[in-house]
């Protein structure tokens, strides 16, 4: 399953690994990210898998922001995690909420947390969980240095 | 010609709020509907009433701490959040717990989703108006939370797992009674699954209530007992087998239809899946010490980075685990099943009537202090609506 998927995906991959426990990442630049989703549905067929997650993480060392894109792949039994880097100054990436409505509540979360913008998404706002007193300040609770 | 002088602006929709306090079960959580007469034209989930920020506060503890706050993120499915976590925390350890603490960690988790479901249905007949049928649902599940207090030594809190295994073993004394409150329960079950089926007015109040296609139901990225009832065959104990998942036989209950009747039949056929697993851990437990030795696991962790996943009584429930090398996380990420299930589902209301908001809200068996999030709009319909006040009768699905 890994073998393919990563054959069929090969314009996009930079690299591939595994992550504990056997979960299959790819990784792609954040530009093309809405193209995998596209490709991924067109090799697997739009009704094999689901987003099940959106994860970012704060890397100030590296000056990056790291975002994971959790892809349960059940009619497979198996996992796909598509990673890309941003910018940690300007942390901008294409939404994928019109291809799959389910990353609503992900872009929300981490635009919300961590600062990343959806480009595109517009239902994106402060305060999705973050309180108003630390959201006003424009403060982001995950990020390293916020000091929350 | 006459030239207008006034525009008039006729509000399309009466807002009605439901909740925040206790639209469905006690847990904060507001729907703000937009109704056209007794129809849900548009609906708005507000959450944030609950957030604790508790991956943040994993970042701050340290991985064995860790173990105990999470635990904490629900009261109900705290077994499956420190199952998860642990099992996280395991893998990037390298470590596999003995058969004997795989099998009572499975038994510990399918308690927890037979009280669990036992809960939402007996909501589920509150709500449909049977404060009766809820009392004596609520009765029985107390039996479960009992056989979890004499596993786990809490009925609800279990704090059982451990990196390596659990934390206290089973003797035979306390199996027989485990196995007797199970068999007991089963029949009570059995009498209720019946009392869902036959009785007229919860078919009404359910059948047709919320149905979400199977399209729909993987597009808006649903999870467990919605999905399944929606026709998806997802389940993370049959697709990642872990723990004792792939010694243990079970089916994976799916309904096609996608109503609140459906994925009430589904709770029900998981419960009959879930007594036939503790029977049959109860009775194949394979022998051995299930309990590590503390003082033996490692204080710092390896670099490294894992995702577990873990069927929760709501679905799947996912944690990833990242570790810079040392004695705390560097990052930890919980996704909620409830998260999914609710923030993502406000598609369900639309075209329903008001009185069967509470019926499909609590049929996605809502945690809200498990997800702890949000504004949002219904995405099928954008946000604003401009039709003309004689086509609001015809909104279509």
């Amino acid at each position: 399953m890994s073998q393919s998927l990563v054959e069929s995906l090969k314009e996009y991959v930079v690299k591939s690994y595994a992550m504990k426990p056997n979960r299959l990442v790819i990784e792609v630049e954040a530009s093309k990210v809405r193209e995998v989703f596209v490709k991924l549905a067109e090799v697997l067929g739009k009704e094999s898998f689901y987003l099940a997650t959106i994860e970012g993480t704060d890397l100030p060392e590296k000056k990056l922001i790291r975002i994971d894109y959790f892809i349960n792949l059940f009619k497979h039994d198996a996992y796909l995690v598509l990673r890309a880097y941003l910018p940690r100054e300007n942390p901008v990436v294409p939404s994928v909420i019109d291809l799959i409505p389910g990353a609503l509540a992900g872009e929300l979360e981490t635009h919300d947390l961590l600062g990343v913008l959806f480009e595109g998404n517009t239902y994106l706002r402060r305060s999705f969980f973050v309180p108003e007193d630390i959201s006003s300040k424009g403060i982001y609770p995950l990020r390293k240095d916020s000091g929350v | 010609m006459v030239e207008a002088t006034h525009l008039i602006e006729i509000p399309l929709t009466v807002e009605i709020p439901v909740g925040p306090q206790h639209p469905a079960l006690h847990e904060p959580l507001l729907l703000k509907l937009h109704a056209d007469g007794e129809r849900v034209i548009k609906v708005d989930v507000i959450t944030g009433y609950n957030h604790r920020g508790i991956e943040k506060l994993a970042e701050k503890n340290t991985f064995y701490r860790d173990i105990f706050i999470v635990g904490r993120v629900c009261g109900i499915c705290n077994a499956v959040h420190a199952n998860c976590y642990v099992r996280a925390l395991e893998y990037l350890l390298d470590v596999d717990p003995p058969p004997r603490a795989k099998y009572l960690r499975v038994l510990a988790m399918e308690l927890e989703r037979l009280h669990s479901h036992m809960l939402i249905l007996a909501v589920n007949a509150e709500l449909a108006g049977y404060e009766t049928l809820f009392m004596y649902l609520m009765k029985d599940r107390e039996y479960i939370m009992k056989a979890k207090e004499i596993l786990t030594g809490q009925r609800v809190l279990a704090d059982y797992m451990m990196v390596g295994g659990v934390r206290r073993d089973i003797d035979e004394v306390k199996k027989s009674r485990i196995l007797d409150i199970v068999q007991r329960v089963e029949e009570r079950v059995k009498y209720y699954h019946k009392v869902f089926r036959e009785d007229a007015t919860i078919n009404k109040r359910l059948r047709d209530a919320g149905r979400i296609k199977q399209a729909d139901a993987l597009a808006y990225s649903l999870v467990g007992p919605v999905a399944r009832g929606s026709g998806v065959k997802t389940d993370a104990r049959a697709h990642d087998k872990y723990d004792a998942y792939n010694e243990i036989p079970f089916n994976v209950i799916t309904e096609d239809y996608g109503d609140s009747y459906a994925r009430a039949m589904v709770r029900f056929g998981e419960l009959y899946e879930s007594a036939n697993m503790v029977k049959y851990i109860l009775t194949h437990l394979p022998q051995g010490n299930p309990v590590p030795d503390e003082r033996k696991l490692p204080r710092r962790f390896p670099e490294g980075e894992s995702y577990a996943i873990v069927e929760a009584p709501r679905g799947e429930l996912t944690y990833y685990v990242s570790s810079s090398g040392g004695d705390k996380p560097y990052r930890v990420k919980i996704r909620t099943p409830s998260l999914n299930n609710i923030v993502n589902s406000a598609f369900a209301y639309v075209d329903q009537m008001i009185a069967d908001v509470p019926i499909i809200l609590g049929s996605f068996d809502p945690c809200i202090s498990c997800m702890e999030r949000a504004v949002i709009t219904d995405l099928r319909r954008g946000v604003k609506y401009q039709i003309p006040l004689k086509m609001l009768g015809g909104v279509k699905k």
